[in-house]
């Protein structure tokens, strides 16, 4: 089964992505902070990893950094989910590496369906 | 010369000052009015607070009789005869005669009194270099020669005034010598003119040119700057105190001296100023309260080096508001060691009453800037507000809805129609919230200007279909049709099409909302001159178009419309709110203000005709050359 990170500070939102992701046959794991988030994506080498931005401690598109430059960690597809504030779009333009930015409130289908397209 | 101020200060000494005129040296010129600052000596440092009451400023009108001044002559001669002589014809209550040999003392006596006129004696021994040093030392004093013949050395000639001869009458030496004193007098009238005249033309100059600084700068404490200057180069004064509300929050007392000033000096400058500053105010409260506690002293000291000291003070001055009407903006009094003349007081007067209408402009001017800095603030609160908010918003609202689809998707057993019902209802409106929130987050984009358009060759006519074909399923729901009008051969325009189409749905739902059922919503299109455009009269101001041509986009319904006094505001912020039918209807009445910035980011605009009851019909215009290098 494929093995799939979920970072995100609202357990609620990492709670029902779990549930639709395990629901299509994904095993899930997931983190609550973006230091916890980088810990475990080096620990258990996930097959994708989807990211909030806005996180305490290190944020999002700082992980997605440090995942990407890593030539052992580049190729995990890395789904990004942001809120789309104005402190956000700042960050939006730095280079992140990220493969693609899912914007909130989400469609969850749409999340499972990106998700088998980047695992096919 | 007489001032506002002499009524004003307590001209009785309290019992601890002594005061003596002894150390008064009066001279003529300087008769007219003393000012004294007294302290006694074991005050000390801070003493001259204990004794607020003790200090205390004597204006003292020295009335001194005029002294007739006497026609200083001086006989230079060795002969014992002559000098008698001299002493003799004059006569003795008008002219002061000394007569003197000896050379040094010679050159002593010219230089310290300065006789009106000296006669030498030709047969006197060094009368060479004599000549020239005298005339060096006195250059005003007539210098008449006495001569035993008619003959005259030539080398006289050019230090001499007249030449008297020892045979001539008594009558004809005083007349000569009378002639030359009337001349002398009418010279140094004519010098003094002149110079009143040098005088009065430098202070129109110094006039003009503080009243051309004045109109320079809307700066206070910039303005009061030039004024002390001005007085400065006008006036050229000892020492001014300056009391301005006007340069910070505290009232100042700025000192400016020619010399350092001490510490007991400053204190009762200080004091001096809150006394004079209440006494403006004839026992009423003053508008600010000013006390020697709160009075903020800023020092400007030309030369630093030397100092004014405190017991030696006794200078002439002259005080005068700075006002304009109720506007009041500080006092000045500036000192002065020799008198002021009433050309002064007037100079003085005109440069204190120059400087009141620059600062009241400059206080409008002032209050105008911080209105709008505050202004500004208020704007960027609002949207760093709105952008927090609606982030804090949309993440509740991702696990509502993700809750909500989980459920609907039947993945947690199976759902009764009753449940589906409010189900459906409660993600009806968890879409609607987000699109509040998107709209508000537009918005705020917009108008902080961080809003990103991605500009390219667009056909509007694309737009509409896309926009009919997104929103016909609405519209059918609701019984409307929804039509299109659109002519061939429209021209592409730069554009950024998913704003455009945001603009258009915009407009279309709104149709879709406010019109009852089975009517029909036409959108067309056309390429039309601007001078054939016709926008009402509610928003010709508004609605500006350029000479060209434009691609005139028209949103038509059969609607509720919109009364006329609400036309104008269809397109302000949260003008819905107040139109209970839109409540109905819903929405935050954001999308018309949105759809506007929009298009005047395209160098667009939008407006609309409506009649109550029977329908709207909404416009925009995006010129067809569209050049949108950068926006």
């Amino acid at each position: 089964m494929k093995k799939i990170l979920i970072v995100d500070d609202e357990q609620d939102i990492v709670e029902s992505l779990k549930f639709v992701l395990e629901a299509a046959d994904f095993t899930c794991y997931c983190a609550y902070n973006g230091e916890d988030g980088l810990r475990l994506a080096k620990e258990i080498m996930p097959d994708l990893i989807i990211l909030d931005v806005m996180m305490p401690k290190i944020n999002g598109y700082k992980i997605s950094r440090l995942l990407k430059y890593d030539a052992k960690y580049k190729n995990i597809p890395i789904l990004m989910v942001t809120a789309r504030s104005q402190e956000e779009d700042k960050l939006i333009g730095e280079e992140t590496g990220a493969d693609e930015y899912i914007t909130k409130p989400f469609e969850l289908d749409d999340v499972v369906k990106k998700v088998e397209q980047y695992l096919k | 010369m007489e001032n506002s101020l002499t009524s004003k200060l307590p001209v009785e000494p309290s019992p601890v000052v002594v005061c003596s005129l002894k150390s008064h040296n009066c001279s003529l010129s300087q008769r007219e009015r003393v000012l004294y600052f007294f302290s006694l000596p074991e005050w000390g440092r801070g003493g001259v607070q204990k004794y607020i009451q003790n200090l205390t400023y004597l204006m003292n009108t020295a009335k001194f009789d005029k002294i007739i001044s006497m026609i200083k002559i001086l006989v230079i001669s060795d002969r014992k005869e002559k000098c008698d002589y001299f002493c003799a014809i004059f006569p003795k209550n008008t002219y002061e005669i000394s007569c003197l040999s000896d050379e040094n003392l010679i050159y002593d006596t010219v230089s310290a009194d300065n006789p009106d006129i000296i006669i030498i004696d030709t047969l006197i021994n060094s009368l060479k270099h004599l000549n020239k040093k005298i005339k060096n030392l006195c250059p005003n004093s007539i210098i008449i020669f006495l001569t035993a013949s008619n003959k005259i050395d030539k080398d006289l000639i050019k230090y001499a005034n007249a030449f008297l001869t020892e045979d001539m009458s008594d009558d004809f030496i005083l007349s000569t010598i009378n002639v030359n004193l009337r001349m002398k007098n009418s010279l140094e009238m004519l010098s003094n003119s002149n110079k009143d005249l040098a005088d009065s033309l430098y202070r129109l100059n110094a006039l003009y040119s503080t009243s051309s600084q004045f109109s320079g700068t809307l700066d206070k404490a910039k303005l009061i700057q030039y004024m002390i200057e001005g007085m400065d180069k006008a006036l050229s004064f000892s020492l001014t105190c300056t009391l301005s509300f006007c340069t910070e929050e505290e009232p100042v007392l700025i000192l400016n001296s020619l010399y350092e000033l001490s510490d007991e000096l400053i204190e009762a400058l200080k004091l001096r100023t809150v006394l004079n500053y209440n006494s403006l105010f004839d026992g009423k409260n003053p508008p600010v309260t000013v006390n020697s506690d709160n009075l903020k002293v800023v020092k400007q000291i030309k030369y630093p080096a030397s100092r004014f000291t405190f017991s030696l003070f006794r200078f002439d001055n002259m005080f005068a508001p700075i006002s304009l009407g109720e506007n009041f903006f500080g006092c000045v009094e500036i000192f002065k060691e020799a008198s002021f003349s009433p050309d002064d007081a007037t100079c003085f007067q005109t440069i204190a009453q120059q400087v009141s209408l620059p600062l009241k402009s400059a206080t409008l001017y002032q209050e105008i800037i911080e209105a709008n800095i505050k202004l500004a603030k208020l704007e960027r609160l609002k949207s760093e507000f709105i952008s927090i908010v609606s982030h804090e918003l949309r993440t509740p609202l991702t696990s509502i809805k993700n809750s909500l689809d989980i459920l609907m998707s039947g993945r947690c057993g199976e759902i009764t129609e009753a449940a589906d019902k409010f189900l459906s209802m409660a993600m009806r409106n968890v879409q609607r919230l987000s699109g509040i929130i998107n709209d508000l987050l537009d918005l705020s984009k917009i108008e902080a200007g961080k809003m990103d358009f991605n500009f390219a060759p667009t056909n509007i006519n694309t737009v509409i279909d896309y926009v009919k074909s997104a929103l016909s399923e609405v519209a059918k729901s609701k019984g409307l049709t929804i039509l299109t009008q659109t002519e061939e051969n429209i021209p592409d325009i730069t554009a950024d099409a998913q704003r455009l189409e945001q603009v258009l749905t915009n407009l279309v739902s709104n149709a879709i909302k406010f019109t009852p059922e089975n009517k029909t919503i036409t959108i067309s299109s056309k390429l039309i001159n601007s001078k054939d455009i016709h926008v009402n009269a509610y928003f010709k101001d508004t609605v500006k178009l350029k000479d060209g041509d434009y691609i005139l986009v028209c949103v038509q319904d059969e609607g509720i419309g919109i009364a006329e006094k609400d036309l104008l505001h269809a397109f302000d912020k949260f003008a819905q709110i107040e139109n209970s039918l839109s409540r109905k209807a819903g929405g935050t009445g954001l999308g018309l203000p949105i759809a506007k910035q929009l298009l005047e980011a395209h160098h667009g605009a939008i407006w609309c005709d409506s009649e109550l009851n029977k329908g709207s019909e909404f416009y925009f215009a995006i010129p067809a050359a569209n050049v949108l290098s950068t926006v």
